[in-house]
């Protein structure tokens, strides 16, 4: 009977979600570069295909790893990315440019897509221990430190996008570990103050919802008043760390909240992923017949806005295939980590499952018009070499553990 | 474990629920507010291009063309490819022969970025080699097809012509019912501006779908489309070959001709000196050349038969006739006598020459355009009775002619007066004045060709006009001129008779001021007119028309400053006849245009 299980090394789910990605991926890519007239971007759709060949064979490989040793391997992984981040930050700092990825042998290599996983795999060993209690401060630092050194260094990229997806698996995974609800809202709320504190109305209701909490709790006083003011403190300092961001960072937050009116700028590219999405109707114009695409009004129509491709020469009806194809795959890698009985690979897919999650949300958000342009690509979809290896490789450890239900 | 089976249900909930928030949002873009979607799409990638029709071309009576087109090339840059490509901008500066921050601030400037903006006019073969030849190398960078006017008879005339130029934003938002555009050209003066409308033609549009910088991918054939139909052509009633010699005639002379169909008020020639070169305008015109204009002390850009006025000297005496006959104040046989002036009041009004005319009747009078005799006739006289009889030749009003900024004049009447020097301040000494075509008295060629010719037709003119016939493309169909005729109520059949009878003398007899016009196979009548005026030497002013008998043509000339009218004018408007009538018998030509009612 072990053989048995043994012997189905694959899930199955995941694989033929895998894919269906790959393919759709493929055809998306395919259709927004291949008019193209640049050289460099009518060849991406040839690269993808070696990715994706290249991912493939690297989720069937990672498949069949024994997971004690990617929990040998996460720390070390960690160390390095952490070191090869340090190292690019430093010559773009040099060069005064923003740099995100070297090259080796004309290949680009972007060490904070790769981060994606390894800092979930890190969390995750970190937490493996029965004793490991995340509601002990200690702990909660640990980890807290463990995601805000890399966040930091690729913050400074500057990559918003990316360093954002290491800063959101933090709280469910932690949750998922185990952290006590009042503890999440400890560490929530001053984001809310933060997010409240540009405006007086807003920031006094934050605030009162604040109190109103900290009463219900019925936690010692000292506690409550600490908590209390702290968040008073971050809604008073927040502006003076807005004051921080990028230029282009503020324009895509306030663009997004409405506040600045940009028809030409980042709004641009907004206004013309919704009339493409919009246009495209319930069964969409037909593959290559996409007239928003095909005539380029798309911004990075083959990174970024690559759902806009799909959406609008697919449909409704064919959007909601992609879309229930990322739903398949996140509830069935949330079943696999519920399922498994190893406590390091529980915490490391369903962090897995946050990170995809998380991606397509905000992605797919950002291309309708409801989540801001953060500079997150679609998992699987997106053109990107980096970024397909790490999605694949995710997949498979999700497939892996699956089927390693015994240690 | 239960817990954490909660936990994971959790997850997967907030999961769930955030992709039904996205499938709800893509509902809505995709089938609730698809159609306004697709209209912003299809708005985005289609562009309707203007196709500027041809303009009309201007022929004269002969269809002999004066006015046509030929192609020009535009250089046009595209302002949202340009602005970021540092190689095009530099060699669009490169071309220009300006610098690339001036290019750029331009370029900057472009009310839509995705609209080629036209940057040069009229560009020369070298340049156009150069554009044709990197047209890949420099995206962005490129020429228009326009049209420009050429003048292939060389008859230039630009004061009737006028010229064409870019539409200013002021006559842009005048006009905003039209359908112009920034950068169209339109009539900015003269007989182009009068018939803007007609010369420009229907605008046509192509639809192409285009990409998201503005170039074309293909064309879409569809209802959208529209041909665009060419601008009406025009026939004047002007004959280039007349007009050119008075044009030569002129020279170097400050003054104009005006020359009249006296058969339906048909203009044959108008003419204005010193003039211009109308090409001037059709590229883009220099500041230097444009002050050199402006500063020109012959002020070549003023129209002088339409829109400037003088005083008419002698040749207004019979107007004076006319209100003496009409009111009985005198009959042709009344007799006065010339002693080389008149004394009223305690003023002297002087007569031309010295000693004196002698005792005259009124036609020897008008022919040697005694000063005396008209002072004498003027005295019987109320400047009531005197401006009603101008006002039967015209004066006071425009003629109508078709040209735009047509000048009045000033014909000083009771209110006149009354206004400028008080009602108490003046006397009937100013009749005197007026009644030799002096004093306040202003009057336009036109105006006086118009007095001419209803002095030659006894009462019967036309209204003045340039165009006879009109080529309608759309229709395929020639439109005549519908003339009807007038006739100046009021002033009896006898007392033209004398005026004939006194012009006839000017020319035909020994001793009349007019005798330059003399022609000897056709009776030429007319008068002279030699105006004081503050500006120097007086204005030599030469009316007149021709058969006596069966009036065919009328002539005004006027030279600024050009001392005698028969000494300076007469000589030319002679030549003028000699010359209509020699074409006439040539080939029975000009023949007349418009027919008569």
């Amino acid at each position: 009977m072990l053989e048995e299980i043994r012997n189905t090394r694959v899930d199955r789910v995941i694989l033929i979600c895998v894919l269906l990605f790959a393919l759709f991926s493929l055809l998306a890519v395919y259709s927004a570069t291949h008019g193209s007239k640049v050289a460099a971007i009518h060849d991406n759709f040839a690269k993808q295909i070696v990715w994706v060949v290249i991912g493939l064979v690297l989720f069937f490989a990672l498949t069949y790893v024994p997971l004690h040793i990617v929990f040998a391997l996460a720390y070390p992984l960690y160390a390095i990315l952490v070191l090869m981040i340090l190292g690019i930050d430093l010559v773009g700092s040099i060069s005064g440019g923003a740099q995100r990825w070297f090259e080796v042998a004309g290949v680009k290599i972007q060490p904070s897509e790769f981060m994606k996983p390894v800092l979930v795999l890190t969390l995750a060993r970190y937490f493996a221990p029965e004793q490991t209690n995340p509601n002990q401060p200690k702990n909660l630092l640990v980890a807290f430190g463990l995601v805000l050194l890399p966040f930091v260094l690729v913050l400074k990229q500057p990559d918003l996008g990316t360093s954002l997806v290491y800063l959101a698996v933090i709280i469910p995974m932690l949750y998922w570990r185990g952290l006590a609800p009042f503890t999440i809202f400890v560490i929530v709320s001053p984001v809310f103050a933060f997010l409240a504190s540009f405006n007086y109305y807003s920031f006094s209701v934050a605030i009162l919802l604040i109190s109103v909490v900290l009463y219900l709790s019925r936690r010692n006083k000292r506690i409550a008043w600490s908590i209390f003011a702290g968040n008073l403190f971050v809604g008073t300092l927040s502006p003076l760390v807005w004051e921080q961001l990028h230029g282009y960072q503020q324009q895509r937050i306030l663009t997004f909240l409405g506040m600045v009116d940009d028809p030409r700028g980042v709004g641009y590219q907004i206004i013309q992923s919704m009339v493409a999405i919009g246009s495209g109707g319930p069964f969409g114009k037909g593959l290559l017949h996409g007239t928003q695409t095909q005539l380029r009004f798309l911004p990075a129509q083959h990174t970024d806005f690559i759902f806009s491709v799909l959406a609008e020469e697919w449909g409704f009806f064919g959007s909601l295939v992609v879309l229930g194809l990322f739903l398949v795959f996140l509830m069935r890698g949330a079943k696999i980590a519920a399922s498994s009985g190893y406590r390091f690979a529980r915490l490391a897919t369903m962090g897995i499952v946050i990170t995809i999650a998380f991606q397509a949300i905000v992605n797919l958000g950002m291309t309708m018009g409801i989540m801001p342009v953060a500079g997150v690509p679609l998992p699987f979809i997106s053109y990107g070499g980096s970024a397909m290896l790490t999605n694949m490789a995710m997949a498979a450890l999700l497939s892996n553990t699956a089927t390693q239900r015994y240690f | 474990m239960l817990s954490q089976d909660r936990s994971a249900r959790m997850i997967q909930i907030v999961i769930a629920c955030a992709f039904m928030a996205l499938a709800v949002q893509l509902f809505r873009l995709q089938i609730i507010q698809r159609e306004k979607y697709q209209a912003q799409s299809d708005k985005n990638r289609t562009r309707r291009l203007r196709l500027e029709p041809p303009r009309g071309v201007i022929y004269d009576r002969n269809g002999l063309p004066l006015v046509e087109n030929r192609p020009s090339y535009t250089l046009s840059a595209l302002p949202i490819e340009v602005r970021g490509n540092a190689r095009s901008l530099a060699f669009l500066a490169d071309l220009m022969e300006e610098d690339v921050a001036a290019v750029k601030r331009r370029l900057d400037q472009a009310d839509n970025p995705f609209i080629p903006l036209k940057l040069r006019r009229n560009i020369d073969y070298a340049m156009l080699v150069r554009l044709e030849e990197n047209k890949l190398e420099y995206p962005g960078v490129s020429y228009e097809t326009e049209s420009r006017r050429v003048y292939p008879a060389g008859v230039k005339s630009p004061h009737l012509f006028g010229y064409i130029g870019e539409i200013s934003k002021g006559e842009l938002e005048r006009r905003q019912e039209e359908g112009l555009m920034p950068g169209d050209l339109v009539g900015k003066k003269g007989f182009e501006a009068y018939y803007d409308r007609d010369l420009r033609g229907q605008v046509g549009y192509d639809a192409i779908e285009v990409d998201a910088v503005g170039r074309e991918v293909k064309d879409i054939v569809g209802a959208s489309d529209r041909t665009p139909i060419r601008g009406r052509d025009f026939y004047l009633a002007l004959d280039a070959r007349l007009q050119s010699l008075a044009d030569s005639l002129l020279g170097d002379k400050i003054g104009g001709v005006v020359m009249i169909d006296t058969r339906d008020g048909g203009v044959l020639v108008l003419c204005s000196k010193p003039d211009f070169d109308p090409e001037l305008f059709s590229g883009t015109l220099s500041a230097a050349d444009w002050q050199r204009l402006l500063n020109d002390p012959g002020k070549p850009l003023y129209d002088r038969v339409i829109q400037s006025a003088y005083p008419p000297g002698s040749t207004f005496k019979m107007v004076a006739a006319t209100a003496a006959l009409e009111e009985h104040k005198a009959t042709p046989e009344t007799t006065f006598p010339c002693t080389g002036g008149v004394t009223y009041g305690d003023r002297t009004f002087l007569c031309h020459g010295g000693k004196g005319h002698g005792t005259l009747a009124m036609l020897d009078a008008i022919k040697v355009s005694c000063n005396s005799y008209f002072y004498r006739l003027s005295m019987r006289l109320s400047v009531d009775e005197w401006a009603a009889a101008a006002r039967h030749y015209g004066f006071g009003a425009r003629t109508g002619i078709d040209l735009p900024a047509e000048e009045p004049g000033i014909l000083p009447d009771r209110d006149y007066l009354d206004r400028v020097f008080g009602k108490k301040g003046w006397s009937g000494g100013m009749m005197l004045n007026l009644g030799i075509g002096q004093g306040d008295l202003l009057v336009t060629p036109v105006q006086m060709a118009q007095y001419t010719m209803i002095i030659a037709n006894k009462g019967r003119y036309y209204p003045l006009h340039l165009v006879y016939k009109i080529f309608d493309p759309r229709t395929q169909r020639y439109y005549k001129q519908k003339l009807e005729s007038r006739n100046t109520a009021g002033i009896s059949q006898e007392t033209y008779a004398t005026l004939h009878a006194g012009m006839f003398r000017v020319v035909n007899t020994p001793g009349g001021t007019g005798h330059a016009s003399y022609l000897e196979d056709v009776v030429v009548a007319g008068k002279t007119g030699t105006a004081q005026n503050p500006h120097g030497e007086p204005h030599a002013w030469y009316v007149g028309f021709a058969p006596l008998q069966d009036p065919e043509v009328a002539i005004c000339v006027l030279v600024e400053n050009g001392g005698g009218g028969g000494a300076t004018s007469a000589p030319i408007a002679g030549q003028l006849l000699r010359r209509y009538f020699d074409l006439k018998k040539e080939a029975a030509a000009p023949p007349a245009v418009t027919e008569r009612r």
